[in-house]
């Protein structure tokens, strides 16, 4: 019995479903990591594991050559406070660079980038 | 000063004094994180606790090692906490049970153990780690039956960490990989004993057997390929949640000794650990093999396995942030 409620405790705080909070991780993103898409994207999309600080949440665009390509100013949804979003400009091919800082409600930091390509 | 006024500057007080920093907590260095190491340490400080740890295995088997080869089970904790965002101290202690061969076993806890780390480097962009720590096995604390030794050692110790994220793009699936190294300099709190003898029977004195005590360079790290890392940051190959959170590891400890050694039987010793470790949300599992690299670090295969905790996640309010954390914020990327 004391066994079982060990691990329940353990399943309990491994998979996250708790009222605590931890770092935010990249769950998923759209375009997906390391991704090739057909059609230039709208916006960049990206749901972390763990509530998101508006305030100091942000990600950077760039195209090969250093240049920001994004509109500017990253949102995270009102009602889904994991999705952190920003738009695009205008994409031509080409391979781009997602930058994101993000700080989860907890006040942890973390960050991360990776690239997606365009029509190649 | 109006009650109002000091309610609003005792408020004020208290709103500054909440810890508003982007703590960064257990091992993240930019999109890095390092995982807690079950046979090193790993390179940052942080809040945290693996208990317990347990390992399995046949100890040295050599005429001049102190016992006959046994089998060895231990089982220890370690409790980490930071003082500040930079500087920790941990406190580890390890229950032994010794099976010697035809003989009685034995069991008991090795001397007890503190750590002073200061982590001295870290840079987000290199994915870069470096710390410095004093270490003490405090003598007499633990059980002589068990090899707990009547000194204490001090050990100054240095780490590095280093992901390879920064690697170009035509070699981007090597990214994941992450190296970690540590070296330390072990120094007897005593460098020998007079260990009283035979009465010489010409001269009727008493004799006297000198026990030296070794200094030790002590070193080891750890090859680790992230899961974690790859789907987050190079290529996310829709692989089950479950993969996307192992980390394989191949850890190796060696020591050396290489001062005050009288004793030709004395070399190098250690062992290499492949394994895997599964990093959860706010604990982690590892499990790994434990391979002697020579007659004197042991005979067989044996195993370790550990769960840890994060307590920065877990108590992220409490006892999971540093007793003095720092109220500045880090600029964005940098700029």
């Amino acid at each position: 019995m004391r066994n079982s409620a060990s691990l329940a405790v353990l399943l309990w705080l491994g998979l996250g479903t708790t009222g605590a909070y931890a770092h935010a991780s990249l769950d998923r993103a759209d375009p997906r990591v390391g991704s090739t898409v057909a059609s230039a994207p709208r916006a960049v999309s990206l749901w972390f594991t763990e509530k998101l600080e508006p305030a100091f949440s942000t990600i950077e665009v760039r195209n090969a050559a250093g240049v920001r390509v994004d509109q500017g100013r990253a949102r995270v949804d009102s009602t889904n406070r994991n999705l952190l979003q920003i738009g695009l400009k205008p994409l031509p091919p080409g391979t781009y660079r997602v930058r994101w800082r993000v700080l989860s409600v907890d006040t942890h930091t973390t960050e991360g980038s990776f690239s997606f390509q365009v029509g190649q | 000063m109006s009650r109002f006024m000091l309610a609003r500057a005792v408020l004020a007080i208290l709103i500054a004094s909440v810890p508003l920093s982007d703590a960064l907590a257990h091992c993240f260095v930019g999109a890095r994180f390092f995982p807690a190491t079950l046979t090193v340490d790993d390179p940052c400080v942080a809040d945290e606790l693996s208990l317990p740890t347990v390992s399995a295995f046949k100890n040295s088997n050599l005429p001049t090692s102190d016992f006959p080869s046994a089998r060895e089970i231990d089982v220890s904790g370690e409790f980490s906490k930071r003082i500040t965002d930079a500087l920790g101290v941990s406190v580890a202690s390890t229950w032994t049970h010794l099976r010697l061969p035809g003989g009685p076993n034995a069991s008991g806890f090795q001397n007890l153990e503190t750590t002073l780390k200061y982590q001295f480097v870290t840079n987000a962009a290199q994915e870069l780690v470096l710390s410095a720590a004093l270490s003490v096995e405090w003598g007499n604390t633990g059980a002589q039956q068990v090899g707990a030794e009547s000194f204490s050692t001090i050990t100054p110790t240095f780490f590095i960490g280093k992901g390879l994220g920064d690697l170009p793009d035509t070699v981007r699936w090597a990214r994941p990989f992450a190296l970690t190294g540590q070296i330390g300099y072990a120094i007897p709190s005593s460098s020998s004993k007079l260990i009283p003898g035979e009465i010489d029977p010409d001269t009727g004195e008493q004799t006297f057997d000198i026990e030296r005590r070794a200094k030790f360079l002590v070193y080891g790290g750890s090859v680790q390929y992230s899961m974690p890392y790859l789907k987050a940051n190079v290529v996310d190959l829709g692989l089950p949640d479950f993969i996307n959170r192992l980390i394989p590891i191949v850890e190796a400890q060696f020591q050396t000794p290489v001062g005050n050694t009288f004793d030709p039987g004395l070399g190098t010793t250690g062992t290499v650990n492949p394994g895997v470790l599964w990093a959860g949300q706010y604990f982690q599992l590892g499990v790994e093999a434990i391979i002697p690299i020579n007659r004197a670090s042991g005979s067989g295969v044996g195993v370790i396995g550990q769960l840890h905790f994060y307590l920065d996640d877990i108590f992220p309010t409490s006892i999971g942030r540093p007793i003095f954390a720092s109220n500045t914020g880090r600029p964005m990327f940098g700029n």
